[in-house]
Order: C-alpha cells, then sequence, then structure tokens
C-alpha cells in the first residue's frame, strides 16, 4: 500500500510540468501553431525559476517569473512564425537547439559552472498539505504537492471552459482553424494566434520551475529531457481535448513512477521511456482508420 | 544562403560582445583551429562526414514535399546495426564486414523510416509527428538494446562491445578522424545531384515536393514516389550512423549523437535542399564543431556556442523560405 501511494504521489509531481505544458501546447495547436518549442520553453522557465529563487529567495516570484520567461521568449519565436511566415516545426526545433546553446553558454560564462546549477541555500516551493485529504487512501497522493500541481489540476477544466464558453477561446480556435474565414469575421487571427503561443510559453514555463524548484532544487542543463516532446505526444493523443490530454500526460507520468519505484520489475526502462510516443504514433494511426472507413462509408452512400 | 548564414555569426559576435570576449578574435581561431593546417582540415572533413550525409537524407526528403524530421531515428538504427555486424562477427574478412555493416546499417535507416511512410501514404497520416516520435522510439530500442542484450561485458553502462579492429574505415589523413567515409558522403552527394538532375524519378520527386496536384495529373505515381523519398532519407540516415560508428566512434554508445540528425535538418535548410548546398553547409558545421571543440580547449569559450549559431541558422532559414510548406 505504501508503495502503491508512492508510486502516485510520485505520479502527481512527474505529471505536473507534463499537464502544464500540454495544456499550453493544446491551446496553441488550437490556434494554429504545433509548438515543437515547448521544450525550450520549458528549460527557460527551469533556469529562470532557479535563478530568481537563488537571488532573490522567493521561490513564489520566482515561480511567476519562470511562467513569464517562458512567454517572453515565445515572442520572438511566435513572431517569426506569424509575422515572417517561417514553417512552424523548423522553427521549434532550431528553437530548442538554440535555448539549450545559450544556456549552456551562459552557464559557464556567466557563473563559471557547466552543466548544473546548484546555489546553497537555493529555496524551492514548499509543499503544500492539503487538511483532510491528506488522511484519505490513495486520495491523500494529492495532498502534499506543490501549488503548481493544483494549478495544473486547475488548467484542466479552466482550459476546456476557456476554449468552448468564452469569447476569446471561441476567437482563438477560430483563428486556429480558418484563417480566412476568421478575418471576415473581424477576428485578426494572427494577434489570436501570438497569444496562444504566449499562453503556451506561460504554461510551458511554469512547467519548467516545477521541475527545477518544485521536485528537485537545482538546474540542469539536460533536466527537461525531452518532456516537451511527451507534452507534444500528450496533446497529440488526446486530439488537442483538454481532459484527453491531462489524462494521457497523468497516464505517462505513473508509468514512469511505477519504473522508478517498484524496482525488479521485469520490464526495461526504456519501455517506459517509449511509451508517449509510441502511443501517440497509435493513436494518430487508429484516428486515420477511423476517418478511412468513414470516408469509405461516405463514398459507398 | 546567405541571410541565415550571416545572422548567425551575428547573433554569435552580438553574445561574445555581451560577455565581453572579442567576436573577431573567437571566429578567428575558429577559423584556424578548423581549416588552419593539414590535421585541422582533415579532422573538419571528418566531422563533416555525419552531417552532410544527414543533411542530404533530409534534403532528400524535403526536395519531394516529405517532411522527414526523423533522420536521427534513422542513424541510431543504423549505427547500432553496423556496430552490431562489427561486434558480433569479429573473425570476419574485414571488407566484408565494412560492407556488410554499412548495407545492413542503410537498410536500418530504411526500416525506421518504413512506418512513418505507410503511414503517411496509405492513411494519410502527417508525417511531422511520426518522424519525429520515432526518434525517440529508435533512440529507445538502442538503448534498450545496448542496456541490455548487447552491453558489453566488463565496461561502464550503457555500452556495446567493440568492433573488430579490421571492421574500421581506412583513415585518410592519420593522426586526423579522417576516414573514406568522407569519399562515401561525397559520393552520396554526387548521386543526390544526378538522381535530381539527371533521372526520371529525380523529376517525379521534385514534382511531387513542388505541386502535388499537378504530379497526380501529369500521371505520376504519388504514392510510390512519396515512399521512395522516406526510403532513401532513411538509407543515407542510416549510412550516416554506420559510418560514423565504423569510422570514429568504433562502438556504440547510448545517445551518442549529439544531434546529427537534427543538425543535418540545418544543413539541408542552408544548403537549399540542393547537393553543392548541402556539401558547403555541412562543411560550415565541420568546421564549427571541430574548431569549437579544439577552442573550448585553449580558451574559456563554452563549445555550446555552435549550438546557438546552428539554432539560428535553422530558424532565419526557413524565415527567408517562407512558406515552404502547407498548413
Amino acid at each position: 500500500m505504501h508503495e502503491v501511494n508512492a508510486s502516485l504521489a510520485s505520479a502527481i509531481e512527474l505529471g505536473t510540468p507534463l499537464v502544464l505544458a500540454a495544456m499550453g501546447g493544446l491551446v496553441n495547436l488550437r490556434g494554429g501553431i504545433v509548438n515543437i518549442g515547448l521544450e525550450g520553453k520549458m528549460l527557460t522557465g527551469a533556469f529562470v525559476g532557479v535563478l530568481v529563487s537563488w537571488k532573490v529567495g522567493d521561490p513564489w516570484l520566482a515561480t511567476l517569473c519562470a511562467g513569464l520567461a517562458g512567454a517572453l521568449v515565445a515572442i520572438p519565436f511566435t513572431l517569426v512564425i506569424t509575422r515572417l511566415r517561417a514553417n512552424e516545426i523548423i522553427v521549434g526545433l532550431g528553437f530548442n537547439v538554440l535555448v539549450a546553446g545559450l544556456i549552456g553558454y551562459l552557464l559557464p560564462v556567466a557563473f563559471g559552472i557547466y552543466g548544473s546549477l546548484n546555489p546553497e541555500g537555493l529555496r524551492g516551493l514548499p509543499d503544500l498539505t492539503i487538511p483532510l485529504l491528506d488522511r484519505v487512501p490513495i486520495l491523500k497522493a494529492l495532498s502534499g504537492q506543490t501549488v503548481l500541481t493544483y494549478l495544473a489540476l486547475a488548467s484542466i477544466p479552466a482550459t476546456a471552459w476557456f476554449l468552448r464558453r468564452t469569447t476569446a477561446g471561441i476567437r482563438l480556435r477560430a483563428a486556429g482553424e480558418d484563417a480566412d474565414a476568421a478575418r471576415s469575421a473581424g477576428i485578426d487571427p494572427l494577434a489570436w494566434r501570438d497569444l496562444s503561443t504566449l499562453i503556451a510559453g506561460f504554461f510551458a514555463g511554469l512547467a519548467g520551475a516545477q521541475l527545477s524548484i518544485g521536485i528537485v532544487n537545482l538546474f540542469t542543463v539536460g533536466m527537461t529531457a525531452g518532456r516537451g516532446y511527451i507534452a507534444l505526444a500528450a496533446f497529440y493523443f488526446g486530439a488537442a481535448r483538454a481532459w484527453p490530454t491531462a489524462t494521457a500526460a497523468f497516464l505517462f507520468a505513473l508509468v514512469d513512477a511505477i519504473q522508478v519505484r517498484l524496482p525488479g520489475n521485469d520490464l526495461p526502462p526504456q519501455v517506459g521511456d517509449m511509451l508517449p510516443y509510441i502511443a501517440v504514433v497509435a493513436a494518430l494511426t487508429v484516428v486515420a482508420i477511423g476517418r478511412r472507413r468513414r470516408e469509405r462509408l461516405v463514398e459507398a452512400t | 544562403m546567405l541571410l541565415p548564414f550571416v545572422t548567425a555569426l551575428a547573433t554569435g559576435a552580438i553574445i561574445l560582445w555581451l560577455s565581453r570576449r572579442s567576436a573577431p578574435h573567437v571566429y578567428w581561431l575558429l577559423a584556424k583551429h578548423s581549416l588552419g593546417d593539414q590535421t585541422s582540415l582533415a579532422n573538419t572533413l571528418a566531422y563533416t562526414t555525419p552531417v552532410l550525409l544527414t543533411g542530404l537524407a533530409t534534403a532528400f526528403a524535403f526536395r519531394a514535399g516529405v517532411f522527414n524530421i526523423g533522420v536521427e531515428g534513422s542513424l541510431y538504427l543504423g549505427a547500432f546495426a553496423a556496430a552490431w555486424v562489427g561486434f558480433t562477427y569479429v573473425h570476419a574478412n574485414g571488407v566484408i564486414l565494412i560492407v556488410a555493416g554499412l548495407v545492413l546499417a542503410a537498410l536500418a535507416g530504411a526500416v525506421c523510416a518504413a512506418p512513418a511512410a505507410l503511414l503517411r501514404t496509405y492513411l494519410g497520416v502527417d508525417e511531422v509527428v511520426t518522424t519525429l516520435m520515432f526518434n525517440f522510439i529508435a533512440i529507445g530500442i538502442t538503448s534498450y538494446l545496448v542496456n541490455g542484450p548487447y552491453l558489453a561485458q566488463g565496461t561502464a553502462n550503457s555500452m556495446s562491445p567493440l568492433v573488430a579492429s579490421q571492421a574500421s574505415l581506412p583513415r585518410l589523413a592519420a593522426p586526423s578522424q579522417l576516414t573514406i567515409g568522407i569519399l562515401i558522403a561525397l559520393a552520396a552527394a554526387f548521386l543526390f545531384w544526378f538522381v535530381f538532375a539527371r533521372t526520371t524519378i529525380g523529376y517525379e520527386l521534385r514534382m511531387v515536393g513542388q505541386n502535388r496536384r499537378f504530379a497526380a495529373a501529369s500521371g505520376i505515381p504519388i504514392a510510390r514516389v512519396v515512399v521512395v523519398a522516406f526510403l532513401v532519407s532513411g538509407i543515407l540516415g542510416g549510412l550516416a550512423g554506420g559510418i560514423q560508428i565504423l569510422g570514429v566512434n568504433h562502438r556504440f554508445v547510448d545517445h551518442f549523437s549529439p544531434g546529427y540528425g537534427f543538425t543535418g535538418i540545418a544543413v539541408a535548410l542552408l544548403g537549399r535542399n540542393t547537393a553543392i548546398g548541402c556539401c558547403l553547409a555541412a562543411f560550415f558545421f565541420g568546421a564549427l564543431e571541430n574548431g569549437g571543440a579544439t577552442v573550448q580547449l585553449f580558451t574559456n569559450i563554452p563549445i555550446e556556442l555552435i549550438n546557438v549559431l546552428q539554432g539560428v541558422v535553422m530558424i532565419f532559414a526557413v524565415v527567408e523560405i517562407g512558406r515552404a510548406r502547407r498548413r
């Protein structure tokens, strides 16, 4: 039982950055941009989070700054795509290489260290204990998490509601689905597209903060470890809908957590590492088969 | 070709200036340590080899309008296949090992590209996400193999046994790392040019890339052409991995690639998807990589600066091309 609880708590802790980044990427995709650059924005957030918490001593402010930093680097990213009409996929890949290079360059030049920033007395985000909930079996895994976990959980219905029920959300989706139609309805599609990228940047920045000052208390250059791509897998797996996307993200994290927590299982760890990627290819395949079948039916009638 | 190149160097100069280092001096050091003498030049060509092949692999697909960003995955499977041949048949003849290793590497690369090709052709699944995902799947598979069944006895983690010494690619300019791999890469570049300039399939690939509906209307078998683009791209990527293992690394190491496949995308973009352009761009990145590694040893300029330049090249290469792709 203890193992189950520990695995669940760990899954929620590890799932938090995935959910946050995936929600951002989902909004961005609905706004019309495939964001391959989540990885770089997460890394930016992770770095700024540690930096601010170290220099100012306030992990809460550091978390906010991490989100803002993610949004800040998203500005040139989105402008290059929307205004200079650059291919979003290439810009995303290039952006990730660029950010990793820039931070990797900055660490030794500015702080005289290579690879990881681990300042003494760095304050991380506190684990919040939720009264009563921490006594309930199973559900107590939800207690004792950082504020970002609760933010991530709240972001799921908030994203669904925002996209479905608010004017802004509907305009954003219109900009993503059909730019010309949106334009004729008086909506500036590029501006909405930019906004959706900024939202993605903010959320990815928060996701980075969870990695660096939430789960552990340090920054390393490789600490995102492809999580931006796993978030991408999650929102593709979830067909850009909030609940399925979040479910996928937590599922990926759960597999990860079980592997870490349960030594002696026969599954090699690499199989778990590959799971999100295999899952998304399988999901895209199933969706395509379904679409093909419907098309056949339409043709037949 | 000039805009991304100049922007990258300018960005690098600004970053160097901000960190109070002299950009002309650093660039001069980079040039000196990558082109200054015979061994430096040979090592630059050694660094050029894998990224020329991954660049050609990417460009081949891009020319046909196939957005294959999964060359890194092909490279990994190819690398493992070549290593496997080299450390399994340790008593075989060297020439046979090299040929078999590289052929198997090419096949493995094609195998990595095949699922995305089939999904795109028969089910209309966009290849961007699938090829991106297959990178991680291929890296995971090789990681499993080299940590599980093929972990070398008595070594640290995540390494295959060494390949038989007779399976190493012949060196061209000892003590540099340069091998006949560069000749294979250049031959591939020539074939790339020849295919697109002189052959029917090359014409068909170009037509499909430029205007798919027109190509279909002219009776070009789109599905077959697209599959060819994927597979040749995978073959070139696999070859890049095989040559890197048999030429330089001599064993498969988990996560060994510093992103040769992704640098290949930058090479293809900077080289405008042409054979000669890829050669020049790959040489540029080879020089940066080689010069950067040496400069880091002698000065306090972190090699990560090279990645900054590469990222800028990628971004500004597509800015210039503009609407290269649907969506």
